[in-house]
């Protein structure tokens, strides 16, 4: 099971795009990924979610984890996501309150600038 | 009534393993997606808390999932060591943010009709899940 991740600058900001499943696993990747992305100065990050077919609680602890470490340094964390099976899972555990989640790449780096 | 039974390694990397057989398991007992979808994660999460358990117990023993399909409903039950029925990370951390396993809670209890632990004999804990079948899903 591989996850793969896609690093890409879209106006300020710099956009992860995942593909897979992010579980108990494939977390750690995404973790790292995001670690690494703060600890380079990217500070306004957003992670498209468009690409992922699974998503349970370690990948929304990766998320929460990287939202604080951008918060940290007054940045900011948003999510794309458009699929209802996901959407659901942020929405049983509150998280689309903790969250900004946009319908596109586009107006996630755009609206949070 | 049809039982098939699974036993993982107590390591992420066989969660994922265990998706797929109960996606397979679910389709085939004539499920529809959405209740596929929520078996899956349900049965991951539980799956990954009983992995973490194994590793907070220090125990290397499998996991055992077993799956029944009944005429009104499904069931997962899934085995582990682990020694405490509460989990002792739930809650929420110092920023007010919830930790992963009050999230994952949180996902247990809304996915599926019945959730609950239970003592398994020589120690450890079962997590029974099950999913009755609406009228559209019966078979």
């Amino acid at each position: 099971m591989e996850l793969g991740l896609d690093v890409r600058t879209v106006g300020s900001h710099s956009v992860v795009d995942v593909k897979g499943e992010i579980d108990v696993y494939t977390a750690p990747k995404l973790r790292e990924k995001l670690i690494e992305l703060v600890s380079q100065g990217s500070y306004d990050v957003v992670v498209n979610l468009e690409g992922v077919d699974f998503l349970d609680s370690t990948g929304l602890g990766v998320l929460v984890g990287a939202l604080k470490r951008v918060k940290a340094h007054d940045g900011s964390l948003s999510l794309v996501c458009t699929q209802d099976k996901i959407l659901k899972i942020f929405k049983i555990t509150g998280l689309t309150k903790v969250f900004p989640i946009h319908g596109s790449v586009e107006e996630a780096a755009g609206g949070a600038a | 009534m049809a039982t098939v039974s699974l036993s993982i390694p107590p390591r992420s990397q066989y969660v994922g393993v265990v998706r797929l057989a109960i996606s397979s398991l679910a389709r085939a007992a004539g499920l529809d997606e959405e209740a596929v979808d929520d078996l899956k994660i349900a049965v991951s999460e539980a799956c990954t808390n009983a992995v973490e358990s194994n590793e907070e117990a220090g125990s290397d023993d499998p996991i055992s999932i077993e799956w029944t399909d009944e005429e009104n409903l499904v069931r997962v039950e899934i085995g582990d060591r682990r020694q405490s029925v509460e989990p002792s990370e739930a809650g929420v951390d110092t920023q007010g943010f919830s930790t992963r396993l009050t999230m994952s809670l949180a996902l247990l209890e809304s996915l599926v009709d019945h959730f609950e632990l239970s003592p398994r004999e020589g120690g450890g804990m079962f997590t029974r899940l099950v999913l009755e079948r609406s009228p559209s899903n019966a078979t």
